[in-house]
C-alpha cells in the first residue's frame, strides 16, 4: 500500500496525467481507449465496491448498467425505444439513475439474504433476466437497440470533441473513487464491512443486516447506473447485446484483473482490458480470436496473483518494505484475506 | 458472601431475566427443554454443564439468535420471546461467543467502533459527523480497558488468540451492557491469561449483570455467586459455588469421580 502521506501526492499526480493525456494522444485514443476505460472502470468499481466492502461478487452489475442506459434512451428523443417522453437529457438522466437504484434495491432485497456462490447465481439470474427483458420488449429497446440517443449539448459531439465527454467521465470517476473511500470510513460503510466479516455478530450488536445489505446493493446500483448513463452519452446507442453474457463476463474479468479487493483496481483493470481489446486485433496471430487471447492473459494474471494487478503491486511493496522472514502469514482469524479499501 | 442474591438487588425485586418453560428443538433433538431461570440485577451467574448440555443453545435463545420452540423469555420485564437479536440490544443485552466472531478485515479500534455505533444507533449514516469523535474515543477507551491499548490499530486478523478473546469481551462491553453474557471467555487461554481474565470479570461494575458459560472451574466458581448446572438440555442443580463443589451429582456428571471437592 502507498504510505498515508504519499496518497494525496500520488493521487494528484495520477489525475494530472489523466488531464494531460487527451491533449497528447489522438482523438481516437481519447475516445476509444481512455473514455471507454473510464466508463468500464466505473462499472467495475460498482462490482469491486460490493466485493471489497461487502464480500459479494455480483454478476448483476451489467444488468443495472443496462437499466440506466435503456432508461435514458427511452426518456429522451432517440431512434427506437419509447418515443412518448422526449424529456430534457438532464431530467432523463436523474430519472434513469432513480430507476436504476430502485431496481437495485429490489434485487438487493432478494439477494441480500444470500452469500457466496448463491449470491453470485442470484445476481447472474437478474443480469440475464434484465437482458432478456430488453431483448423481448422491443417497445423499450427498439429493434436491434436504441440509436441516436440525444447527448447533453454542452459536451458537444463525442466524435468531434472527444475530450469533453472524457473529462466528464474523469470527474465522475474521481467522485466515485473518493466517494467509495469516504463511505468505507463512515458508520454505514464500517457496518457493511462488519457484515462481510461476521453477519451473526452484527445482528448481536443491534444491526439490521438485511436492510444494510439491501441499501448497500442500491449504492452499488447507483455506481453501475452512472456508468450506464455515461455509456449512452458517449456511445449514443445501446442494445441488448451491450449487457449480454459476454460483456458481463468481461466486466468480472476487469474487476479481477485490477484486483477485487482494491477500488483502484477497477480503472487499472479497465485500462488493461481496453488496451488489450484494441491492440490484440492487429496482432496477426490473434486476429479474430481476441476473446481467447484475453482469456489466456486473464488466466495468467489470476494464476500469478489472486489479488490481480493491485495484488501484485501490494506484494511487491510489502517485500520491499519488509525483508522476507519465515513468518509472513497473519495469525488465524476469519476474513483476514480481505483488507478491503478501509485499512489505510 | 453469605447471601449473594442480595448483592445489587433488593430482595424480592423482579428478575431482569426470566425464562419460563424454555424448550428448543432442532429437528428431533431437544437441545434445551423445560428450563426455568431467574437472574436478578447485579448477579453473577455461571451456567455449567458437560458438552451438549444445551448451554450455548440457551444463550442463543436469551440473546435472540433464534426463538425458543416452547416457553417465554422476559428481559427487564419485557416479553421478548419473538424479538430478533438486534431488538434486544437497546435493552442492554450483549454477548460474546465461544468461537470469536470478530471483523477480521477491520482494525481493533474499528471493531469496537462498530460495536459502539451498534448500541448508539445511526447504523445507516453514510456521513462522518462530529459526534463520531466521541464514539471513536469511547471505542479506544474500551480497547484500553480490555488490555488492547498497544494493538488498537492492528487488523484483527493479525491478533493472537488471547487478544481476540480480549476483544470479544470488549465488543460486548462497548454496547453499554446491563446484561452481559459470556460464552466460555477462557476458552483456549493460557493459565496467566485466565488469571487476568478472572480479575477483569471480578472488576466489572455491579450495574452489569453477568451470565457466564465456562468450562474452567477456577474461573467459573471464583466469579459466580450462583451456579446453574445443566445436563441433557435440563437444569439439574442450582446453588452457590460451595454447594456445587460439594454436590455429588455435579461430580458424577461433570467433574468426574476422580475430582476432589476443593480443587
Amino acid at each position: 500500500m502507498i504510505p498515508a502521506r504519499l496518497q494525496w501526492p500520488v493521487g494528484i499526480a495520477v489525475v494530472a496525467v489523466a488531464c494531460v493525456l487527451p491533449f497528447v494522444v489522438s482523438g481516437f485514443t481519447t475516445s476509444q481507449i481512455l473514455t471507454r476505460a473510464m466508463i468500464l472502470g466505473i462499472a467495475a468499481a460498482s462490482l469491486i465496491f460490493l466485493a471489497s466492502l461487502g464480500g459479494w461478487v455480483s454478476l448483476g452489475q451489467t444488468g443495472l448498467y443496462g437499466v440506466a442506459g435503456f432508461a435514458v434512451g427511452n426518456f429522451v428523443e432517440a431512434d427506437g425505444g419509447s418515443k412518448t417522453f422526449g424529456m430534457n437529457i438532464w431530467l432523463a438522466t436523474i430519472l434513469a439513475l432513480l430507476v436504476t437504484v430502485a431496481v437495485g434495491l429490489l434485487i438487493g432485497a432478494i439477494a441480500s439474504r444470500s452469500e457466496g456462490i448463491y449470491f453470485l447465481m442470484i445476481t447472474l439470474a437478474f443480469g440475464v433476466i434484465i437482458k432478456l427483458l430488453f431483448e423481448k420488449a422491443t417497445d423499450l429497446s427498439g429493434f436491434g437497440g436504441i440509436n441516436q440517443i440525444v447527448q447533453p449539448e454542452i459536451f458537444g459531439s463525442a466524435q468531434l470533441q472527444p475530450e469533453r465527454i472524457y473529462f466528464v467521465c474523469l470527474v465522475v470517476s474521481i467522485a466515485v473513487y473518493l466517494g467509495v473511500r469516504y463511505f468505507a470510513r463512515t458508520p454505514f460503510g464500517l457496518a457493511f464491512q462488519g457484515i462481510r466479516d461476521n453477519a451473526t455478530r452484527m445482528k448481536a450488536l443491534g444491526y439490521n443486516v438485511t436492510l444494510i445489505r439491501t441499501i448497500a446493493f442500491g449504492i452499488g446500483a447507483l455506481i453501475a447506473g452512472l456508468a450506464g448513463v455515461l455509456n449512452v452519452w458517449w456511445n449514443t446507442q445501446i442494445s441488448p447485446g451491450t449487457i449480454d453474457i459476454g460483456p458481463l463476463i468481461f466486466l468480472l474479468m476487469i474487476a479481477i484483473i485490477g484486483g477485487l479487493y482494491r477500488i483502484e483496481g477497477a480503472w487499472i483493470g479497465a485500462l488493461i482490458y481496453v488496451i488489450l481489446d484494441n491492440r490484440l486485433r492487429s496482432v496477426e496471430l490473434v486476429g479474430e480470436r481476441v476473446a481467447t487471447a484475453l482469456g489466456i492473459i486473464f488466466l495468467l494474471i489470476v494464476l500469478l496473483s489472486p489479488g490481480g494487478v493491485m495484488g501484485i503491486y501490494e506484494s511487491i511493496s510489502r517485500r520491499v518494505r519488509r525483508p522476507p522472514s519465515g513468518d509472513d502469514a497473519p495469525a488465524g482469524g476469519e476474513g483476514a484475506a480481505a483488507p478491503g479499501v478501509a485499512g489505510d | 458472601m453469605s447471601d449473594p442474591s442480595s448483592i445489587g438487588a433488593a430482595p424480592g425485586a423482579a428478575p431482569i431475566l426470566r425464562l419460563r418453560g424454555i424448550g428448543r428443538r432442532f429437528g428431533g433433538v431437544h437441545a434445551v427443554r423445560d428450563v426455568d431461570l431467574d437472574v436478578h440485577a447485579g448477579e453473577r451467574r455461571a451456567v455449567l454443564g458437560p458438552n451438549g448440555a444445551g448451554k450455548t443453545t440457551l444463550f442463543n435463545v436469551i440473546a435472540g439468535e433464534f426463538p425458543p420452540t416452547a416457553g417465554t423469555v422476559e428481559l427487564f420485564g419485557v416479553d421478548v420471546t419473538d424479538k430478533p437479536a438486534r431488538a434486544r440490544v437497546p435493552l442492554g443485552v450483549t454477548r460474546t461467543y465461544q468461537i470469536s466472531r470478530l471483523f477480521g478485515g477491520l482494525s481493533v479500534a474499528d471493531n469496537l467502533y462498530v460495536a459502539v455505533i451498534g448500541a448508539e444507533g445511526g447504523h445507516l449514516r453514510p456521513l462522518r459527523l462530529g459526534k463520531d469523535r466521541a464514539f471513536r474515543a469511547t471505542a479506544r477507551e474500551i480497547g484500553e480497558r480490555v488490555g488492547l491499548g498497544p494493538v488498537l490499530d492492528t487488523a484483527v486478523g493479525e491478533l493472537s488468540h488471547g487478544e481476540q478473546r480480549q476483544l470479544e469481551i470488549g465488543m460486548a462491553l462497548a454496547g453499554e451492557p446491563r446484561l452481559l453474557m459470556l460464552d466460555e471467555p477462557a476458552a483456549g487461554l493460557a493459565r496467566a491469561e485466565r488469571v487476568k481474565l478472572t480479575e477483569m470479570l471480578l472488576g466489572f461494575d455491579r450495574s452489569i449483570t453477568v451470565i457466564l458459560i465456562e468450562h474452567d472451574m477456577d474461573v467459573a466458581l471464583t466469579v459466580a455467586e450462583h451456579v446453574t448446572m445443566m445436563h441433557d438440555g435440563r437444569v439439574v442443580v442450582e446453588g452457590t459455588p460451595d454447594e456445587i463443589r460439594r454436590n455429588q451429582m455435579v461430580h458424577d456428571l461433570y467433574l468426574g469421580r476422580g475430582h476432589g471437592g476443593d480443587e
